[in-house]
């Protein structure tokens, strides 16, 4: 799946984009509000799920090299947040979905 | 075989020659007259922690007394006595225009501990001691380092790899804790460095990074580059780890609410760093701070090699 299926099917707005990223294809994803946890997978994790809207979210994102994360819950992103996901090249998308619905409906398309 | 003498750099002589006595002395001298009692100096050198007192008349030094003529006294029990019965008379003074390389010299020619400074008078003006020297060496050399780090930035170079590059962290500075290991890793990336090692790297960094600002009061992440490694040094101020293998064992943490409502403080960063490091350091004193280094090699089989 590609992360504009993504973006549509839990309702997201992007709030930072880049090149073609409705075309980048997500294999597997991680979800957790503990950036230890994420910092801990062995897995290239390509998109990260998360109710924690800080800068941490994102540099988190952009240590493990991920390609984007998804911001649960309608949390509201800074400007910050929006600057660094900018300058480190990473997705930034925001749904008004909780964190379990949003990876219940992830996993509906990801099983198809 | 005798070791060779270390050549002292350039900038520590230019330290040297251009400080100046007066720059360097402590300039506020507890000294006696000639009237006062080898008891007045005991009480002074206690009461201030000094080991050394210079004697003047009119300004003058005329003696100086230190803890072994008051020990000299004592063990005769003439603590009345007049300095003048007990203190050295020929004093040896360093004259405050001199550079800082006379008092030096000084030093490791004579066998005293400090050394009466005069201005152009013949008067009293300081007292310097080794400790004097050490500490404006110190100054100094920090204040030069920290103009150069602020001048050295990381090469556009593509092709330059050693480089050694330190950065200082806050206490609680969230906001800019993870900076370093974001620019190391775009020099790392931008030099050819991909996959699992530059992963490895950017934990590595990262919850180092983390560590200072949610633990300590402060300190400083340092990188040391070559074409092999990379070599990551933590040091911070304190507060110490109180006990080691807690702290590197998994789900063991210290953080408070905030440091965990920021997505950390699950007690995996050092059991983390640990993972991913090729080699793995740790010393911590309580009170005193913690030093972490993790080197990661970039080709995993030359690791034994080093």
């Amino acid at each position: 799946m590609n992360l504009k299926q993504i973006a549509e099917e839990v309702t997201a707005h992007v709030v930072c984009d880049k090149m073609n990223w409705e075309e980048i294809q997500i294999e597997t994803i991680f979800a957790s509000d503990l950036m230890s946890d994420v910092l801990m997978s062995d897995r290239d994790e390509m998109l990260i799920i998360t109710s924690l809207s800080t800068e941490q979210s994102v540099r988190a994102a952009g240590i493990v090299g991920a390609e984007a994360v998804l911001i649960a819950n309608n949390k509201t992103v800074s400007d910050g947040m929006i600057a660094l996901a900018k300058e480190l090249e990473v997705v930034l998308l925001c749904t008004p979905l909780p964190k379990y619905e949003t990876c219940i409906k992830i996993g509906t398309i990801q099983a198809q | 075989m005798s070791t060779p003498k270390p050549q002292t750099s350039l900038r520590v002589q230019e330290l040297i020659y251009g400080l100046k006595i007066s720059e360097v002395m402590t300039k506020k001298v507890h000294a006696v007259s000639r009237r006062c009692s080898m008891r007045d100096v005991q009480t002074i050198m206690k009461s201030h922690s000094i080991t050394g007192v210079p004697v003047v008349d009119t300004r003058r030094v005329v003696g100086i007394v230190s803890m072994n003529d008051i020990m000299n006294a004592l063990e005769q029990g003439c603590m009345d006595d007049s300095v003048t019965k007990w203190m050295v008379s020929e004093v040896q003074t360093l004259a405050e225009e001199m550079p800082l390389s006379f008092a030096i010299s000084a030093f490791s020619k004579f066998s005293f501990r400090r050394f009466p400074v005069v201005n152009r008078k013949n008067e009293l003006a300081g007292i310097i001691t080794s400790r004097n020297i050490n500490l404006a060496l110190i100054r100094e050399l920090s204040r030069q380092l920290h103009e150069m780090e602020h001048q050295h930035e990381l090469p556009d170079d593509k092709t330059l790899y050693d480089v050694v590059k330190i950065y200082s962290l806050h206490r609680y500075d969230f906001e800019n804790g993870g900076k370093a290991s974001s620019e190391i890793k775009k020099f790392l990336k931008e030099r050819g460095i991909t996959g699992k090692i530059l992963r490895r790297v950017a934990v590595a960094s990262y919850e180092l990074e983390i560590n200072l600002v949610a633990h300590s009061i402060g300190g400083i992440l340092s990188f040391d580059i070559n074409k092999e490694r990379i070599k990551i040094s933590s040091h911070d101020r304190g507060p110490g780890i109180e006990n080691i293998k807690q702290a590197l064992t998994e789900g063991f943490s210290t953080a408070n609410e905030w440091i965990r409502s920021q997505g950390f403080g699950a007690g995996m960063g050092l059991p983390n760093v640990k993972r991913v490091s090729d080699q793995f350091a740790i010393q911590s004193a309580l009170g005193m701070g913690t030093m972490i280094q993790s080197t990661i090699y970039f080709n995993p089989e030359r690791k034994n090699e080093d």
